[in-house]
């Protein structure tokens, strides 16, 4: 009896903490981590309202639109008619800084007049996806949301 | 000199693995694993490679979004694989997707991972094909960088 009141006084003196249940927790997660990982680049959007669920602001007062034609070889256009005006050309570069310099300054245009910019945009069927898309994206990154598909039938 | 050898006996018997540096790494990599992951909004089929736009918002939720992936070479998959051959198909599978959307009470979106080399005529019919099905907003998936 007494020898076994001297090992339960020499066990308390010596407290220790048991980690081992939380180095398992921890290598599970681990484990977790490295089997469900998959390197993927991460994709972001780029939205656009067809025509139809575009809000139609009833106090905004009417304008011109911008038209943008992007024709098969990837060439940016806009105006029509006798007043159509070539832009970027370069089909391989992402950056179109003709286009976005005009939308720049059709934007101020319409804000000094209170108006809310808009654009038209005709694609050519055979134009590929990046075009269209860089178009797209000079158009968020002048903050125009109004965007509207000339046609959508070929 | 007895003492000293029953000593060194003893330590050698409580000999014990350090496990601290160990449980450091553990941690480390932990951290590392949880810092960088991100959830997966859609599932992203490596075969469609989508185009590049610095001004891409970030996604945001999945809720609503109904996944077209258009191939390089004019072909539609759902984001389960299903092949989608014709554009009733796409107005069929959208449609019903928006229906589901909307008992949930989620706004509906197409979610259009189109590749950069397709040619602009694919996106555009299942484009069409969800607007006759009542979807009007589009998602177009793109990367920020090309790296």
């Amino acid at each position: 009896m007494a020898r076994h009141k001297k090992y339960q006084v020499d066990d308390e003196a010596n407290p220790g903490l048991d980690i081992s249940s939380l180095i398992d927790v921890c290598f599970l997660l681990l484990i977790y981590f490295l089997v469900a990982t998959t390197i993927q680049k991460k994709e972001v959007d780029v939205p656009l309202a067809l025509p139809a669920a575009a809000p139609s602001d009833a106090d905004m007062p009417d304008i011109d639109p911008l038209f943008i034609k992007i024709d098969a070889t990837g060439v940016i256009y806009t105006g029509a008619g006798s007043s159509q005006q070539m832009l970027d050309t370069d089909n391989s570069s992402r950056e179109v800084p003709q286009l976005s310099q005009q939308l720049q300054l059709y934007v101020a245009g319409a804000n000094s007049g209170g108006k809310k910019p808009l654009v038209q945009l005709w694609v050519d069927g055979g134009s590929n996806q990046q075009r269209v898309i860089d178009v797209l994206n000079a158009l968020v990154g002048a903050g125009i949301s109004s965007v509207t598909f000339t046609d959508l039938i070929d | 000199m007895s003492s000293k050898l029953r000593k060194s006996a003893a330590s050698d018997e409580e000999c014990a693995l350090d496990m601290s540096p160990m449980i450091d790494m553990v941690f480390l990599l932990l951290i590392f694993f949880v810092v960088n992951s991100s959830q997966i909004i859609v599932k992203q089929d490596s075969d469609v490679r989508p185009p590049v736009a610095s001004y891409g918002k970030r996604q945001e939720d999945k809720n609503g979004r109904i996944v077209v992936n258009v191939y390089k070479d004019g072909s539609y998959k759902t984001e389960q694989g299903v092949i989608l051959e014709t554009d009733e198909q796409i107005h069929d599978m959208v449609k019903k997707a928006k229906e589901q959307n909307d008992l949930r009470g989620y706004k509906s979106k197409l979610h259009l991972r189109g590749d950069k080399d397709a040619v602009f005529k694919f996106s555009r019919k299942a484009i069409a094909a969800s607007a006759g099905a009542g979807v009007d907003q589009v998602m177009f998936a793109t990367y920020v960088t090309d790296k």
